[in-house]
């Protein structure tokens, strides 16, 4: 428990996800991308003591890059687990990263591990695994309306209890700069500011928002040694925007911040 | 003779003012987008839209004139209501072009700041520049460099008669120690206009005798909306409203040239409701149409009804249809079967072929479109799949035979098969403005039937299932929903018929129409359900839905139809759209199509692109 990966918790996330763990129910969190939710999970496996299994989805993703499969070694096919099988053996935590950018038929090997089963059928060895009390099956996705055209459908998704999280409140994320990067208390004030000035413009103005994550890179620049609006137009202005006008109006957010 | 002098004398204040810092001035289309982003940043409301503001004659005396670089007795303020936000259409009033585009910057931070409305006017702005110096520190040298900058164009106290005096005072220590003034001490003259101030409304023909001490200048002057084409309001140059002597702090141009948009925007008394309405129809809601008003008068007369829904209009029965509800932003909230919705079909289609000159590009476009029908088809080397990949089987012994590594490819052939599994309803603008002409050959209503024609060709090759209305409406009684093919319709010559007879007609209602729509969509089991709407403008209607009222309908319309699981996405031939639909529909959530004759072309390969 001394590595326990820094994670500073918003509200009652902890909690829910230890009484979810105890209970054999499955997670699924959303948010926006950036927000902490890898982090969370990381956190969580580490205090509980258990083995973390994490995949990002992609479209390309099987069902076999999941389960396992058989490699041919030496003119001989042998069978190798995939992430999910061996989180399910071990007891431990299989963290599906942005589930929806997997195909829906590679994520319905989810569904009867998803509900009180709790099993994995191996079709191609034909071993049905039945999950120990302690593994957890954790998914998470984005749910932006750039999204929808994707979605979730709604029988796999209610298969989990949801935790929805958000960007942390400005004290919050002051903190957790702080916590990450050991910036001093002022600078992580401005940044936060700054990433909320660019918040307010989602949708309207960006399709992005400046994520926790961008913060984090911005103080790292800075405690590095970089200009602060320099590290600031390089983590915020040119990732969320191509549009020159608009990241006029940016660099002058930033700007009015810091001072010239 | 003395106007006549005054006159020339005005032109060449004016002109010489002109020539002083014209190298160093900024205009506000420079700036316009920035600002606006800037604002919004800044926590400003992105409801509002942002203008250019009318120059306001202020009455303070001739000496502040001479100085005051540009602006002669004219001047615009800076101020914001409801709708928009208003900034000077151009400042040059320092020789550092740098300090003048700060200035726009620093108002419309100014602006952006969330202050009580109610607090007088110098209180206001002290408190909101303190608020802004405090949220954004970066901006505190700037902000001062601009009070000192705009402090020697200002009279001194000291060549000033003593209540004058103590009045610039005050202004120049509360710009200079922001919060330490608590009330602005009255004189004759009206004060020198403060430029790195707002205003809390437009500026008007507040006197002293009935302003209040702080000397705020009074809100009840109606503004516009938005003025359509040149971003600028207009006003007259001439004036026959009595000059300052008469104790006028700030003179609204008393004869304004209002848009034919808002002046029907403006809730009129009762008693002229008829002829408006009269007069609206024959004008057929374009924008470009405008009309004099005499005086300030009757527009602050008709200010006083703004927002109050006369009370004929609400006592109309609704009559038949689909009643539906609608948002009422200033109050927030729903108003349950506020409206009624008639689904109709044209009762003069005729069965017909598709029109001629469209035959061609009909023909590309289903082959095009063929293209996106799924078809099965088999990947190699995959790492799973339902068949063994041979080939990669074979490559694989031999690597391992003659002792070269395998490359870890996979071994299975897979059949994909990238099923379309989607719906679409396209909701046409059949307004009357549909009846403009786009080009010199045809109307905006001529584009929308091509459109439409080409977009049922080009989808009934993909095989999705579409279905296609139109709408328009007069008031809430009358949405008019004109089903062209509904899902269950078949794209036939009677659905070609429908779409042929569309014709332009009455106003734009549409938060109804898209809730409709929604309702149609909604209930079709495919996953992926898109609500495309083509539209030509804003929502208007003639009880009160316009401006933003309309705007934030629909948007909240917008917001149902993506919690039922629907993507709405909107095309337009609106040159102005990007002022208002990414507040609507996201800024990926619209396409405008600049020059509307290619509008039918673009359609198909919109759609096309969005669902590939
Ligand atoms: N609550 C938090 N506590 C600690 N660090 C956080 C927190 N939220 C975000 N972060 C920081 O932001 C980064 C991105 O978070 P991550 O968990 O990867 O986001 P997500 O998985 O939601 O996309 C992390 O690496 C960490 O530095
Ligand atoms: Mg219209």
């Amino acid at each position: 428990m001394e590595n326990l990966p820094f994670y500073q918790s918003h509200g009652s996330e902890i909690e829910l996800f230890e009484r979810a763990w105890r209970n054999n129910l499955p997670l699924l969190i959303k948010g926006p991308t950036g927000c902490g939710k890898t982090r969370f999970v990381a956190h969580m496996a580490a205090q509980l003591n258990l083995p973390l299994y994490t995949v990002a989805c992609h479209d390309d993703l099987t069902a076999a890059d999941l389960v396992g499969r058989h490699l041919i070694v030496d003119g001989q096919t042998v069978w190798s687990d995939g992430p999910l099988t061996r989180a399910v053996r071990e007891g431990g935590i299989c963290y599906l990263d942005e589930v929806v950018e997997a195909r829906k038929d590679t994520t319905v090997v989810l569904h009867p591990l998803a509900d009180d089963r709790r099993i994995l059928p191996i079709d191609r060895t034909g071993e049905i695994l039945a999950a120990p009390p302690s593994f957890m099956l954790v998914v998470s996705y984005n749910p932006g309306y750039q999204n929808f055209l994707k979605g979730m459908k709604p029988s796999t998704r209610q298969r989990f209890i949801s935790l929805a999280f958000d960007f942390p409140s400005a004290a919050q994320e002051e903190a957790i700069l702080i916590g990450e990067t050991g910036i001093d208390e002022m600078l992580a004030k401005r940044l936060v500011s700054i990433a909320n000035a660019f918040r307010a413009l989602r949708d309207h103005d960006l399709e992005e928002v400046a994520s926790t994550r961008l913060l984090v890179y911005a103080a790292i620049l800075i405690k590095d040694g970089c200009e602060p609006t320099l590290a600031c137009r390089a983590a915020f202005v040119e990732t969320l925007t191509d549009d020159p006008e608009t990241a006029v109006a940016l660099r002058e957010v930033i700007d009015a911040t810091f001072g010239l | 003779m003395e106007e006549y002098v005054g006159e020339l004398w005005h032109k060449l204040v004016t002109r010489v003012a002109d020539k002083q810092h014209a190298e160093a001035a900024v205009n506000l289309d420079e700036i316009s987008k920035t600002a606006a982003i800037f604002f919004r940043a800044l926590g400003g409301d992105a409801g509002l839209n942002l203008s250019a503001a009318a120059s306001t004659r202020h009455g303070a005396r001739r000496g502040w004139r001479d100085r005051l670089a540009s602006s002669g007795e004219r001047i615009e303020l800076s101020w914001r209501d409801g709708e928009t936000l208003r900034l000077p259409e151009k400042i040059d009033l320092f020789s550092e072009r740098s300090l003048n585009r700060d200035m726009y910057l620093w108002l419309t931070a100014l602006s952006a700041a969330d202050v009580d409305d109610n607090l007088p006017w110098i209180v206001r702005n002290q408190t909101a520049t303190l608020a802004t110096l405090t949220r954004f520190p970066g901006l505190v040298s700037r902000y001062y460099r601009l009070v000192g900058a705009l402090l020697l164009l200002r009279t001194l106290p000291s060549k000033l008669p003593i209540e004058e005096a103590a009045q610039e005072s005050a202004i120049r220590q509360a710009l200079q120690q922001p919060g330490s003034i608590y009330d602005l001490p009255t004189a004759k003259k009206p004060f020198q206009p403060v430029l790195l101030w707002t205003h809390p409304s437009p500026p008007v023909n507040a006197s002293n005798k009935v302003s209040s001490s702080d000397g705020a200048p009074e809100r009840e002057q109606s503004d516009d909306k938005n003025v359509a084409k040149s971003r600028r309001k207009h006003a007259a140059e001439r004036t026959d409203m009595p000059d300052g002597k008469d104790g006028f702090l700030m003179m609204f141009r008393a004869e304004s040239l209002f848009s034919w948009t808002e002046y029907i925007n403006v809730n009129r008394p009762q008693d002229e409701e008829d002829d408006i309405e009269r007069a609206a129809l024959a004008a057929e809601d374009m924008d470009t149409m405008t009309v004099a008003r005499d005086g300030e008068t009757s527009v602050a007369k008709l200010r006083f009804d703004l927002d109050l829904p006369s009370a004929g209009e609400d006592d109309t029965p609704l009559g038949e249809g689909i009643p539906l509800p609608e948002w009422d932003y200033k109050k927030q909230v729903m108003q349950p079967d506020y409206c009624r919705l008639q689904e109709y079909v044209s009762p003069q289609a005729q069965p017909c072929e598709l029109p001629t000159q469209l035959r061609r590009t009909a023909r590309r476009l289903r082959s095009q479109f063929q293209a996106l029908v799924p078809t099965r088809t088999w990947l190699k080397g995959q790492q799973d799949g339902d068949e063994i990949d041979l080939d990669a089987w074979v490559r694989q012994e031999a690597d391992l035979l003659s002792g070269t590594h395998a490359d870890g490819r996979g071994m299975y052939r897979a059949q994909v098969n990238q099923q379309r599994d989607l719906a679409c309803l396209l909701l046409a603008d059949l307004s009357l403005s549909t009846d403009a002409y786009a080009s010199d050959h045809a109307r905006v209503i001529d584009v929308i039937r091509d459109s439409l024609f080409l977009f049922s060709e080009a989808l009934s090759a993909t095989g999705d299932r579409f279905a296609m209305y139109g709408f328009s409406s007069l008031k809430r009684g009358n949405v008019r929903f004109n089903r062209l093919k509904s899902f269950d319709d078949r794209y036939d010559g009677l659905a070609r018929g429908r779409i042929q007879a569309i014709k332009p007609g009455y106003y734009t209602r549409m938060g109804s129409a898209i809730r409709q729509a929604s309702a149609l969509l909604a209930a079709q089991p495919q996953r992926q359900r898109l609500l495309l709407l083509l539209t030509d403008g804003k929502p208007n209607d003639l009880d009160r839905y316009e401006g933003r009222y309309g705007i934030e309908d629909t948007r909240m319309a917008l917001h149902e139809a993506r919690q039922q699981g629907l993507r709405p996405f909107c095309v337009t031939i609106d040159n102005e759209a990007n002022e208002y639909l990414p507040h609507l529909f996201g800024v990926g959530g619209f396409a405008v199509i600049r020059k509307p004759e290619d509008l039918p072309k673009e359609l198909p390969l919109l759609y096309a692109q969005m669902t590939r």
